[in-house]
């Protein structure tokens, strides 16, 4: 991987962009601080909306095992990351 | 006051019914209006990640390639399920989720998830392992019994081993 640090500005672009697009809310609201249970109004729809969105971007999979661990946008971003370079 | 094996058979019977029939209204209710718990099964036995082949996924699911080549038109033309030929071998045929498949496969999932969460939530730890264990032997058990079927060539002779065997497999 050329960069490490752009790759994750990416995957974190597209993260935020794939969530607004999801909530249909702007990109600007949201930041990596953000606890999908309390801080994203998600319904459980949304969220596999969104989820799969993800791994069809990035061809990752994102097991409902995994998920319990996310908690913040932040915590998104290093799985996809994660996976990705295992790819 | 029913005795041990009367309440064990009712409360089997029950918790079948009981969840399918949850599980049926749920769908109804929810988003997926347009599926049958029959075709939610077919997209759970797809799965929401690689393409299966026909003849593997009737097989998990216990029915003929004829009968799952019915059930898989009828969930192509409802958008949930892709269908192609092998590239290489234009015998294989290979079924994947959509989108709206991969999302009604993992909505049915976390209903699952949901509730054996909240059957677990009243335990604490010890009662939890302890019920999981008991739960455990009793899917063996039912598994053993269903093998059996599998393999028979005589129901009747089946039948009889069933019913006087009480011998039980590990897992």
């Amino acid at each position: 991987m050329a960069d490490s640090g752009e790759f994750r500005e990416k995957v974190k672009k597209d993260v935020i962009r794939i969530m607004a697009e999801t909530l249909e809310i702007s990109p600007d609201e949201i930041t990596s601080d953000l606890v999908f249970n309390s801080d994203l109004p998600f319904d459980s729809l949304q969220l596999y909306e969104f989820v799969i969105d993800v791994e069809e971007t990035y061809n990752v999979r994102l097991p409902d095992e995994l998920l319990d661990e996310v908690k913040t946008v932040e915590d998104m971003v290093d799985v996809v990351v994660k996976l990705s370079e295992k790819e | 006051m029913l005795n041990e094996e009367e309440q064990m058979s009712q409360a089997l019977v029950r918790i079948f019914e009981n969840v399918v029939l949850t599980e049926e209204k749920s769908l109804q209710a929810g988003y997926f209006k347009d599926l049958s718990i029959a075709e939610m099964h077919t997209l759970t036995a797809i799965g929401p990640y690689d393409a299966r082949t026909m003849t593997k996924t009737a097989e998990d699911l216990g029915i003929t390639t004829g009968t799952l080549t019915v059930a898989i038109d009828r969930l192509v033309k409802k958008g949930y399920v892709h269908r192609e030929r092998d590239k290489r071998d234009k015998r294989i045929v290979r079924i994947s989720l959509t989108h709206n498949g991969k999302l009604a496969c993992r909505m049915n999932s976390k209903f699952h998830r949901v509730l054996a969460k909240h059957i677990l939530a009243g335990y604490d730890e010890a009662d939890r392992k302890k019920l999981l264990d008991l739960v455990n032997e009793v899917d063996v058990y039912v598994e053993q019994q269903l093998r059996r079927y599998d393999d028979s060539k005589n129901v009747r002779a089946t039948a009889s081993q069933v019913a006087n065997d009480t011998t039980k497999e590990k897992k």
